[in-house]
């Protein structure tokens, strides 16, 4: 008992003791701050390679009981699959008379008149570096006879299908399944949302000239016409995507611009009707789960399941990460979300059957009545998540900590060499010869912040003036040499720095030290921030920057300094020269407002450039 | 390097630079953030407030108008309101205010011009808390800039003026009144920097008695002029009541609203008390300790109103880290100036952010927005605590070998 008191009261002056006890426990913490780093560092990363662990995540339910998934007798019928047929010749009627996108919507717009549904038709004008962009959209409001048509639901399909992300395939079927369900549908009185058609043209643009249109959003660089018909809230949206004759699965396809994601409970609802009411297995994206992988024999058999499960999961996170990283949405449902509107692809995985019409029409049909029931916005925390499997997926707590371990450990790193770099060993000063003998002193010298923060604020000017440049006409008309020819300037400018004369670091603290704790700690609070805004970039940042920006460091050779320069440009800057990618991103940026490409230019950029200038620095 | 920070240049230039992006069509984005303006300072409802008096409706009666007859009065005949005007009249708001800043500066140096004035201007002009807030034609720079009027005046040691600035400031915000006792205690003796060198009070006592009866007194005549502009006494529970009742709980960067928004009906008389009186209880201590230097006594209190009041803006915060400007003294003694400094970028990014996805990607809810404006509370206490820590610790002395100073 005494011996319990004395440690927990030891004797002695109790401050002395707080004093003791505060400097000993900061000695040890610095001391291990290498190893603390080290060791977040690959518990960060390790946690990223987990993600898709079967072991890690839980299985997909239902937070919204008013959704009542697959609880309906559906009424679509192998009429109404004939009526989908007959769509179905019309529309390759047109294909095959090679007719144009206005003639297109205008036999769409007749086919939902005669439907007795009001329908009207939209052009619209992109301009945009790459020239004009247009098009025509049909659409058709079916008023729902309960309500007073404040709410709605959208159907949509666009003429192109998704498959290789809108290279010209057409969605033939996913246009008649529309124009079918609005033949079905108006013979229902139990809809309490009008249901809004959507026809689109082309893949992604023609949803965004009428979405902009639908809810009064101006783009400066996009002519619409004003919608002739209107209705209310849009709360959830389907988006069929049919391109083959027939489909084995459907696949869910949900990324939204920007990282946006829809509710998740809609999606699961959606798979829950698919799977018990339509009888069609559901997939995420068109990854169908091979049974048959290549595993190298002597790996033991009990972790070949494993494994497997592993390589598939991994290819789902994977591409998820490919599309949300880049803002990118994965179809035209994508850009719902900036409306605050939930939803999403079902994509018929091209194959020989055996589902068609019948099975789809019946999942619109559930999924409508589910989305019907409606009273009020879906959960708030079901809009952070990573779907591993179509029915397996990970909370935010169980993916978020990995890019944040990351970002702590660069915090640690750049707070650390802020504070070093205020004190310099006495030994090294010499300034007076008392035999302390262990050199234990430590003298306080200067950091001088101000010219740092110029500098952090140049390069940031520097990546802003890069993404205007990239965002001319000129660029994307001779975009290899424009690219060379933007990439000399921004990689020699910095050079400027080789300039810069060696201060005396006995009384200042060395310019290139102060840059590397500012830009270590700037860019772990991006780091930290994305992640919930867009996890997935915050991730490619964490893995980008993370190990890069810690071990910048200066040395005394110039070619050594060149050298290590040559390789943070290349990292920074290097993405100028993938040519399809920039314009794929920068044509995202111009029509679609994703702001992936002015957030590389103007931070990821600069932020490496700053890891580059601090190896040219002097010592 | 050596930045040439001249007063006479750098001071027109921003203030010109700052009016320009005022008179961009910035604002109109701005306006509506919660971050930037409150019930009780924002734009639309001035407008608001000042369509129906011009209408011959009490604006009062609604409880969607909660600033002071004042503003309506200055509104309704001297100024029009019209939106170039407006952005004009803030941006001049501030630039007296950076321009108070200097003049509290020099009067704290005793001398007619110091190569910092430059700097000191910049850091009020280009504060982005205040920015931000100025283009959002939020009435809390008005408040800032009286604040430092007030103080400026106090510094010059012009009685009246500085008590009717004061009493100005009072009937715009309740909370204000925090700031009388380091007023009248600046008044009664210097403003200069007694902070390394601490002692008794030196002013006289006496000649406190007077000034709080003179302050008292214009403040009954600026009520008066209220209850006369509006037509009876409605605009006092609506304003002055409103920081107390708390009616609106429109988010906010504060740390009130959350907490009574999920609070019983029961307890809410209770709660308001004890955060009224929160702010309250600091007053006496701070200015017993920094007897010696009234101005930066008024300094934390201004802190510590910009991180506790009701409703609370950026700007409000934007003016305390501005004013740490003034006492350049202090900073080697700074414990975490970095730590501090980092938990303010962090607030500052997530709380627009979390706003976002809370009130207009609708990804996320009223929780994550109140964690962020956590974050910025700690952002505004460590701030605080380490100038309260560095404004004591300088009284010792430097540093010495083999020796810490601790806090009991």
């Amino acid at each position: 008992m005494d011996r319990i008191r004395a440690l927990l009261r030891p004797a002695g002056d109790r401050n002395l003791n707080r004093l003791h006890r505060r400097q000993a426990l900061v000695s040890v913490f610095m001391r291990h701050i290498q190893l603390i780093k080290i060791t977040l560092f690959c518990l960060g990363y390790l946690w990223m390679l987990a993600l898709p662990s079967p072991r890690l995540g839980r299985g997909t339910y239902i937070d919204e009981n008013a959704l009542g998934p697959g609880q309906v007798n559906t009424r679509w019928n192998w009429g109404d699959v004939a009526n989908a047929d007959r769509y179905l010749e019309q529309l390759e009627g047109l294909r095959d008379s090679n007719a144009t996108s206005e003639q297109h919507a205008k036999a769409i717009m007749t086919e939902f008149t005669k439907l007795g549904i009001p329908a009207s038709t939209q052009n619209y004008v992109f301009t945009s570096s790459t020239g004009k962009l247009e098009g025509t959209n049909a659409y058709a409001v079916l008023s729902s006879p309960r309500t007073s048509g404040t709410e709605a639901m959208v159907i949509s399909a666009s003429r192109i299908s998704r498959v290789g992300e809108g290279d010209g395939t057409p969605n033939l079927r996913g246009v008649a399944t529309v124009l079918a369900l609005a033949n079905f549908l108006k013979r229902y009185s139990l809809w309490a949302k009008d249901i809004v058609f959507v026809v689109s043209d082309n893949y992604v643009d023609g949803m965004q000239a009428w979405l902009n249109a639908y809810h009064g959003e101006a783009q400066s660089n996009l002519q619409a016409e004003e919608l002739e018909l209107a209705s209310g809230v849009i709360w959830t949206a389907l988006n069929i995507d049919y391109p083959g004759h027939s489909f084995s699965h459907l696949g869910i396809f949900h990324e939204g611009i920007n990282g946006r994601l829809p509710n998740q409970d809609l999606l699961n609802s959606f798979h829950h009707i698919s799977r018990w009411t339509g009888g069609v297995p559901v997939l995420v994206y068109d990854h169908l789960e091979s049974h048959q992988s290549h595993i190298p024999s002597w790996i033991p058999r009990s972790l070949h399941q494993e494994i497997r499960q592993y390589n598939y999961r991994s290819k789902n996170v994977f591409r998820h990460i490919g599309y949300q990283a880049r803002g990118r949405g994965s179809g035209v449902h994508g850009l719902f979300h900036q409306f605050r509107i939930d939803a999403f692809t079902m994509f018929g995985v091209p194959a020989n059957g055996p589902h068609g019409f019948h099975s789809i029409g019946r999942v619109v049909e559930s999924t409508l009545r589910t989305t019907n029931n409606l009273l009020e916005r879906l959960h708030a925390s079901f809009f952070f998540y990573i779907l591993t499997t179509p029915e397996r997926f990970l909370k935010i707590g169980s993916f978020l900590p990995s890019a944040v371990l990351i970002s702590v450990a660069m915090m640690f790193g750049g707070l650390k060499l802020w504070s070093d770099s205020a004190w310099i060993p006495a030994a090294t000063v010499q300034l007076e010869k008392e035999g302390d003998g262990e050199g234990s002193k430590w003298i306080q010298r200067s950091r001088p912040v101000i010219p740092v923060l110029g500098m952090m604020l140049s390069t940031h000017i520097l990546g802003g003036i890069l993404y205007s440049v990239l965002t001319t006409s000129w660029f994307s008309n001779n975009q290899t040499v424009a690219s060379a020819l933007l990439f000399l300037p921004v990689a020699t400018l910095p050079l400027c720095a080789l300039l810069v004369p060696s201060q005396d670091t006995r009384i200042v603290a060395p310019v290139s030290q102060l840059l590397k704790a500012l830009n270590l700690c700037f860019a772990s609070t991006v780091i930290s921030i994305t992640t919930v805004a867009n996890f997935s970039l915050a991730m490619s940042l964490a893995i980008l920057l993370g190990i890069p920006l810690s071990i910048s460091s200066p040395s005394q050779s110039l070619p050594l300094r060149v050298i290590k320069y040559a390789a943070y440009i290349g990292l920074g800057l290097g993405w100028i020269f993938a040519g399809e990618e920039l314009r794929k991103a920068l044509w995202d940026w111009e029509i679609l407002r994703v702001w992936f490409a002015p957030f590389v230019c103007a931070v990821y950029t600069p932020l490496v450039l700053q890891a580059g200038l601090v190896c040219l620095l002097p010592v | 390097m050596k930045l040439s920070l001249d007063f006479g240049v750098v001071f027109p230039v921003l203030v010109a630079g700052r009016l320009l992006v005022a008179l961009t069509n910035i604002s109109d984005a701005l306006k509506h953030d919660h971050q930037l303006s409150t019930p009780l300072t924002s734009y639309l409802n001035l407008q608001e407030g000042i369509y129906l008096f011009k209408n011959g409706i009490d604006p009062y009666s609604g409880g969607v108008f909660r600033h002071s007859p004042l503003f309506l009065a200055l509104f309704t005949t001297v100024l029009p309101t019209s939106r170039t005007v407006s952005s004009i009249v803030w941006t001049l708001s501030d630039a007296i205010g950076a321009w108070a800043l200097v003049q509290i500066w020099r009067a704290r140096q005793r001398v007619a011009q110091t190569s910092r004035d430059g700097l000191i201007a910049a850091i009020y002009l280009l504060n982005p808390y205040i920015f931000m807030s100025t283009l959002s034609l939020s009435t809390s720079p008005f408040e800032n800039t009286l604040a430092l009027v007030s103080f400026m005046f106090a510094t010059q040691g012009l009685v009246s003026p500085s008590l009717l600035a004061a009493a100005l400031l009072l009937q715009l915000s309740l909370s204000s009144i925090l700031l009388l006792a380091p007023l009248i205690m600046l008044l009664a003796s210097s403003p200069v920097s007694q902070l390394a060198s601490p002692r008794a009070f030196s002013g006289n006592g006496k000649k406190m008695a007077p000034l709080v009866a003179e302050f008292a007194a214009y403040t009954a005549v600026l009520t008066l002029a209220s209850a006369l502009v509006s037509g009876g006494w409605a605009w006092v529970p609506q304003t002055w009541g409103a920081s107390l009742t708390l009616p609106d709980l429109t988010p906010n960067c504060g740390l009130w609203w959350y907490f009574f928004t999920e609070m019983f009906d029961y307890f809410r008389p209770f709660f308001l008390m004890v955060f009224s009186i929160h702010l309250l209880i600091y007053i006496v201590p701070v200015c017993i300790k920094f007897q010696y230097d009234p101005l930066y006594a008024g300094f934390i209190l201004l802190g510590i109103l910009s991180s506790f009041k009701s409703y609370p803006t950026m700007a409000d915060q934007g003016l305390f880290l501005s004013m740490i400007a003034l006492f350049p003294e202090t900073y080697p003694y700074l414990r975490y100036p970095i730590v501090t400094t980092l938990l303010h970028l962090h607030a500052a990014l997530l709380m627009p952010l979390f706003h976002h996805l809370w009130l207009n990607q609708g990804t996320a809810n009223a929780n994550f927005f109140y964690a962020s404006t956590l974050v910025y509370a700690c952002a505004n206490g460590a701030a605080l605590t380490d100038c309260l820590w560095a404004g004591l610790r300088i009284a010792i002395g430097e540093p010495q070998e083999g020796f810490v100073v601790a806090q009991e």
